[in-house]
């Protein structure tokens, strides 16, 4: 007879708890009405950036996947619509921080990463609607007014993240 | 991981918020310069037969003084397919899908004009 | 919280309060009439519509080219020698508008051609592509008709040229325009729009801002340019686009070069924009006429012979030609058009 054990340390366990507050972000997010239903601000992105700063890129992307599928599984919205655009936003959200974590730490704060996640969470979410939600030109309407909410809310964000971090 | 961390924006920062700025409103004037149109209110002789919403793929007959004309509306646009008229002025207009413009077969006495949220003129001199 | 906030703005700008606006189509003199009017109640509005589409009517009905009217009957007395005939006294004195407007255009707006229109088949509400007859066309153009042939004596004319065929498809729909400003001026309506085929006049405002007109482009579907009309201001185009044929791949249109008894080449519209006058409607109609005709280097002779300040001629997509006055008035919307256009010299002014 095997045992199975699994081994945690104190940072998985700090991982877990910062993946339960992006999930806990991410629910509340939910109930915010947007003028495209299921297209979100992404103030999850708060808690990537963090693990991005601590912890490095690799379990920023695992909390920021782990928080896409739980949160999606806890809302019922397993695979639907919804959960596409979650993840559409998040991996091109990661896309972006995976490149923009390179920019010279002299000159770009997490302000920067914020943004640029922002746009391209957005932007994830977006190319979704286009494709397969609203297959017509009607949204392009709606994508100035999207990209200066992910400006605002990238700042925000941003701004958020670097207290964190210092407080930490 | 050390990184330094500031809590106000640096000077990249700033360049990423005033490059954000710029494209924004770049967008907004692209995407909302001219007016998009989302409806399309279609007469025969001096009836309006009815509005319809241009956010759908749909043909529509419709019985005019000379015959039937075949209207296509097609995800934003709408042109006239078919037309029983001679000179086939109103089917080589093609596609409309501005505010404002303005298809007409006067044989047929059928027009099609284009409605958004506010045209950019009253009314077209042509 | 900011992202509803905008687009609660947003909504709330789309959602602005209904105007109290009525409009009417109809189909006279050919064409699609478009009436509206601002700041009226409906019921008022739609009275005052109806009666000016009814006197449209009876106008076309008098005036119509190759049906049976009374110009008709006219037309066939002077065919058939010099026998005075009684004639309307809205007929009588529109020949003699037209009359001085053609003496003013040296004969580039010539209302008695229309036995060349006739040749050239366009006095058929569907015409077709024609071979035309060429000797036939040659003689009608020897025969010289002029609006000088004609003679009017209190309510009877004559025309010295048996030649001389009316046909007020070059004139009628301006004279319709001042009719309708008339009358709804009588009515004491003091903001309204009248589109009559493409030439529209505008009396008051749309509102609190001046009535704002697209002008179309000739080979795309959409408004090359807009401006304002401000009240009793007219504007109006000459067009290859509105009545054409092709054949053998060459462009035919409807109005005729009297000079030559051809259809005129090498222009796709000219627009003309009229200041208020008493009859701002008939020179929108018939100031473009000339214009059009006119070769390329006459155009602003033409304009100027006209009195014509503010004028738009596009050649073709690349060689569009504005006034001076014109340029300050308009806003382009085609990219393409605001970047080929070009301004006439100074010596546009007369």
């Amino acid at each position: 007879m095997t045992h199975l054990t699994i081994k945690t340390n104190a940072e998985d366990f700090h991982i877990a708890k910062l993946t339960a507050l992006a999930i806990g972000l991410h629910m509340i997010e939910a109930v915010i009405p947007s003028p495209l239903p299921g297209v979100k601000p992404g103030i999850a992105n708060i808690v990537t950036l963090f693990v991005l700063y601590q912890y490095g890129f690799a379990t920023a992307a695992w909390v920021s996947l782990l928080r896409v599928f739980a949160s999606s599984l806890l809302l019922g919205q397993f695979l639907s619509p919804t959960f596409l655009l979650s993840l559409s936003g998040a991996l091109l959200s990661l896309g972006a921080l995976c490149v923009a974590q390179y920019l010279p730490k002299k000159y770009f704060s997490a302000i920067s990463l914020s943004i640029l996640a922002a746009f391209a969470h957005i932007a994830g979410q977006l190319i979704i609607v286009r494709l397969w939600l609203i297959p017509h030109t009607g949204i392009v309407y709606l994508i100035p007014i999207f990209a200066l909410a992910a400006l605002v809310f990238g700042l925000i964000n941003g701004l958020i993240a670097i207290k964190l971090l210092k407080n930490n | 991981m050390a990184r330094k961390l500031n809590h106000k924006p640096l000077l990249g920062d700033w360049l990423v918020i005033i490059a954000s700025v710029v494209a924004i409103i770049f967008m907004f004037l692209q995407f909302w310069s001219f007016e998009q149109a989302s409806k399309l209110k279609i007469r025969q002789g001096n009836q309006i037969i009815s509005t319809y919403d241009l956010n759908q793929t749909r043909d529509l007959r419709i019985h005019g003084a000379v015959g039937d004309s075949l209207i296509s509306i097609s995800q934003g646009k709408v042109r006239f397919k078919q037309s029983p008229c001679n000179n086939q002025y109103c089917v080589h207009q093609g596609w409309l899908n501005r505010a404002g413009q303005v298809a007409i077969c006067i044989p047929n006495q059928i027009s099609l004009q284009l409605i958004g949220a506010k045209s950019s003129y009253d009314s077209l001199n042509y | 919280m900011r992202l509803i906030l905008v687009i609660c703005i947003i909504f709330l700008a789309a959602c602005s309060p209904k105007e109290a606006i009525y409009n009417t189509q109809s189909y006279v003199f050919g064409t699609l009439v478009d009436i509206t009017i601002y700041g009226e109640t409906e019921e008022k509005s739609r009275l005052v519509a109806d009666e000016i589409i009814h006197d449209f009517q009876q106008l076309h009905h008098h005036l119509h080219a190759w049906r049976p009217s009374k110009l008709n009957t006219l037309n066939t007395a002077f065919a058939s020698g010099k026998t005075p005939v009684h004639v309307d006294s809205v007929i009588a004195n529109m020949i003699t508008e037209a009359s001085a407007l053609s003496i003013q255009s040296k004969g580039a707006f010539n209302p008695s051609i229309g036995g060349l229109i006739e040749a050239w088949g366009f006095h058929h509400d569907e015409f077709k592509p024609i071979n035309v007859d060429q000797e036939k066309i040659n003689n009608l153009v020897k025969a010289k008709p002029q609006m000088s042939d004609i003679v009017v004596k209190s309510n009877s004319a004559f025309s010295n040229n048996p030649a001389v065929r009316l046909d007020f498809g070059g004139y009628a729909k301006g004279y319709a325009l001042d009719l309708a400003i008339a009358s709804l001026r009588k009515q004491n309506i003091n903001n309204a729009l009248i589109n009559i085929g493409g030439n529209i006049i505008a009396l008051g405002k749309h509102g609190e801002k001046p009535w704002r007109v697209g002008i179309q482009h000739p080979r795309k579907p959409s408004a090359i340019a807009t401006l304002d009309l401000q009240s009793g201001w007219a504007i109006g185009t000459s067009g290859d686009y509105q009545r054409f044929f092709e054949l053998a791949g060459k462009r035919y249109c409807h109005i005729i070069d009297p000079s030559t008894g051809y259809p005129v080449q090498g222009v796709q519209a000219v627009t003309v924009l009229i200041p208020p006058s008493a009859n701002a409607g008939v020179l929108s109609d018939v100031s473009s006429k000339p214009i059009f005709i006119a070769k390329p280097q006459a155009r602003i002779q033409a304009a100027s012979l006209m009195g014509v300040e503010n004028f738009l001629v596009i050649e073709s997509e690349q060689h569009i030609y504005i006034s001076q006055a014109l340029t300050k008035r308009l806003t382009w919307l085609d990219k393409d058009a605001e970047k080929y256009a070009v301004e006439y010299g100074t010596q546009t002014q007369p």
